[in-house]
């Protein structure tokens, strides 16, 4: 559905995507992560239409997006970081607007505005708007015409956790109707929770590719520590040092012992170099 | 182009400015100085009082009708004070309409005719063309101009008579018509007696009418222009600005909504709002002049000259403020020069801004005196405004819409 091939994004000498490959099948919830200025927000530029490549081939849904960015444009929605609506409309009547461009009936907004819960706000000007509220109707103006394809840049920040259930449950729905998503987010459990497939983007680099639960077996540390009766600290291998863990167990010198669970934060930190030791 | 889209961007933008009130409280203050100014000083002439807008003479032409030795010696004697503020000319060349001379707004002339008789010098006519009700306007150059008049009669009486008999200069008070007539007098007796010869003097004064520019009609042509102005530069461009900096101009970029569908609504809308301000406001005023042609001529060449500076502006402006500032910025600077070039009597630049010729045009229009020179104006306004539209179109491809 979407295709990346060797995409190279440069700010004059600085490289901001780096050669990156990416292969998003259709109808997958896929997570692009990363630390801030690894190249995800330009990745999604580059998907919109908004910044062209240096370098390499993007295709979405077979157009390519440079040649034929006006038979994209009618097929996503896009929820960007910054949230940009008409302050001084209602929220109504920015959908209404969008609406109109994108030749749905009217009906629809109110329809988006009760699929996010704004349905109450729906007539206030924006600008009495909180964050979270502003947040939502981005994604309600994304899913107006529902799109086979959505761009989301962060959608839960700035969210209460109810609302960022309903955000999640809309994203599940949407895939189930066989929409393709690409998040990006800072939010480590949202991505276990939601995400079919992760991408993890370091310094314009694919530096891990696959199931959130595939890339935590892989990349977490299958370890114990455990504090002896003297007050040592000590740490055991789970797959080389099993016997002398037993070992110490039956002896009965363990004041206190704990796994290292698998953990999604330890291991995007891993695989983007910001462990700390 | 699709006729649904295009609306729902027309819509977008007239919700906008009903949303924003600011807009709309500055129309209804243009529209109540339009009627105030109708009610309070429907007569054209009292309001006008015959004097031209800003009075005074920072130019006085020296037109004449052949290079005598008299023109020749005030060629060649203009004190350095006056030297950027005295413009000789033959009176064929001078600007005529119909057979009459038409002096600018802000200027005066001496004009000097010989009268021939028997093929010889026998009157020099000087006539005084001040603006009208200011008559004193041309002080510092008839007091030049007299003077140096003397020295030249002088000269040439030393060249024919005795230098002994024509005795000491007679005194004079240039300001005084009177004064300066005798003294001539006196001086060509004593020539006469001494064997040689002077013209006669004769000196006619005239006030240059008030059919130039009188206030009532020029602030009408000011709140028209001003009206073309906010619309098509200064909304034009903060408004678009401001969508650009909140990001919703991406956002209907990136909508079905093509690029030249955004830009034609914005480019729709703009000037024909400020060409249907303008026209009420000048309705107001001059309810005939809806009627005519060049009228709408001047205001639709204006309104795309406006529109092309307001879209240079909006496309290198990045922020609300930058815009706001940047048309501020133009008005000035565009103000300065005219107003440096018109009183150095600096050529050609003037002519190469759409605010030398709008003016001209609309006050012709409003007024009701179109003459062929303002054709040639209208002209260079359309020349200027396709000028300034092609680079707003060229800036815009370069730049886009971030």
């Amino acid at each position: 559905m979407i295709r990346l091939a060797g995409l190279r994004v440069h700010y004059g000498s600085f490289a901001a995507v780096d050669g990156l490959d990416l292969d998003i099948r259709g109808g997958e919830l896929f997570g692009l992560l990363g630390p801030n200025g690894a190249g995800k927000s330009t990745t999604i530029r580059v998907l919109i239409g908004q910044r062209r490549p240096t370098g390499g081939a993007v295709s979405v849904a077979g157009f390519d997006v440079v040649r034929e960015w006006a038979k994209i444009k009618p097929i996503f929605g896009y929820v960007p970081d910054r949230e940009n609506h008409f302050e001084e409309f209602t929220g109504r009547r920015n959908l209404e607007f969008f609406g109109q461009l994108y030749g749905v009936p009217r009906r629809r907004a109110q329809d988006v505005l009760e699929l996010v819960e704004l349905e109450e706000a729906a007539d206030l000007p924006v600008r009495g708007y909180s964050l979270g509220m502003r947040k939502k109707l981005l994604l309600a103006r994304a899913l107006l015409h529902e799109p086979p394809i959505l761009y989301l840049d962060e959608p839960t920040a700035n969210l209460d956790i109810h609302s960022a259930e309903v955000v999640h449950r809309i994203l599940r729905d949407r895939v189930k109707a066989g929409a393709t998503i690409i998040l990006t987010t800072h939010d480590m459990d949202e991505v276990e929770t939601i995400c079919d497939r992760v991408g993890i983007v370091c310094r314009g680099k694919l530096v891990a590719l696959d199931s959130p639960l595939a890339l935590k077996q892989a990349h977490t540390e299958r370890k114990v520590d455990v504090i002896r009766d003297d007050g040592e600290r000590l740490v055991f291998d789970l797959d080389a040092e099993k016997g002398q863990l037993a070992a110490l167990v039956n002896s009965g010198r363990v004041a206190a012992m704990r796994t290292r669970e698998f953990d999604f934060h330890a291991t995007f930190l891993k695989l983007t170099g910001q462990a700390f030791d | 182009m699709r006729v649904h889209i295009i609306r729902a961007l027309l819509n977008k933008e007239f919700a906008r400015h009903l949303a924003n009130r600011g807009g709309i409280a500055f129309i209804l203050l243009l529209l109540a100085s339009a009627v105030l100014l109708s009610v309070f000083a429907p007569d054209e002439a009292a309001a006008a009082g015959g004097s031209g807008v800003g009075g005074g003479v920072h130019h006085c032409f020296i037109d004449f009708d052949r290079a005598t030795p008299l023109v020749k010696h005030l060629q060649a004697n203009v004190p350095k004070e006056l030297q950027e503020r005295i413009q000789f000319r033959e009176l064929g060349n001078a600007d005529a309409i119909e057979g009459l001379i038409v002096y600018p707004v802000g200027t005066g002339a001496l004009q000097v005719r010989q009268i021939l008789e028997d093929g010889k010098p026998a009157a020099l006519q000087v006539y005084v063309w001040h603006p009208e009700g200011d008559p004193t306007a041309l002080a510092p150059f008839e007091a030049w101009f007299w003077r140096e008049s003397r020295r030249a009669f002088r000269a040439e009486a030393e060249k024919q008579a005795d230098k002994s008999k024509l005795g000491p200069e007679p005194t004079f008070d240039p300001g005084n018509d009177w004064a300066v007539l005798e003294a001539h007098r006196e001086f060509s007796r004593r020539v006469t007696e001494a064997g040689g010869r002077v013209p006669r003097l004769e000196i006619d004064r005239k006030g240059l009418g008030g059919k130039t520019l009188d206030f009532r009609s020029t602030i009408a042509t000011a709140i028209v222009l001003f009206a073309l102005y906010f619309t098509c530069v200064y909304l034009l461009s903060t408004l678009n600005c401001e969508e650009r900096e909140r990001g919703v101009l991406l956002a209907q970029a990136l909508s079905p909504a093509s690029p030249f569908e955004i830009l034609f609504a914005k480019f729709l809308f703009y000037p024909v709002m400020g060409m249907l301000l303008s026209a009420i406001l000048a309705g107001i005023y001059r309810p005939a002049v809806l009627g005519s042609l060049f009228f709408w001529l001047s205001l639709t060449a204006m309104a795309g000259g406006f529109l092309g500076i307001g879209m240079t502006v909006a496309t290198l402006a990045k922020t609300q403020r930058a815009a706001f500032l940047g048309s501020m910025c133009y008005l000035m600077s565009v103000s300065m020069v005219l107003l440096i070039c018109s009183t150095n009597g600096v050529p050609i630049i003037p002519h190469l801004t759409v605010e030398y010729h709008g003016p001209r045009i609309l006050h012709a229009a409003l007024s009701g005196d179109v003459y062929p020179y303002h054709w040639l104006h209208l002209i260079g306004a359309i020349a200027l405004a396709c000028g300034w539209l092609f680079a707003a179109g060229w800036l815009f491809r370069r730049r886009g819409w971030q």
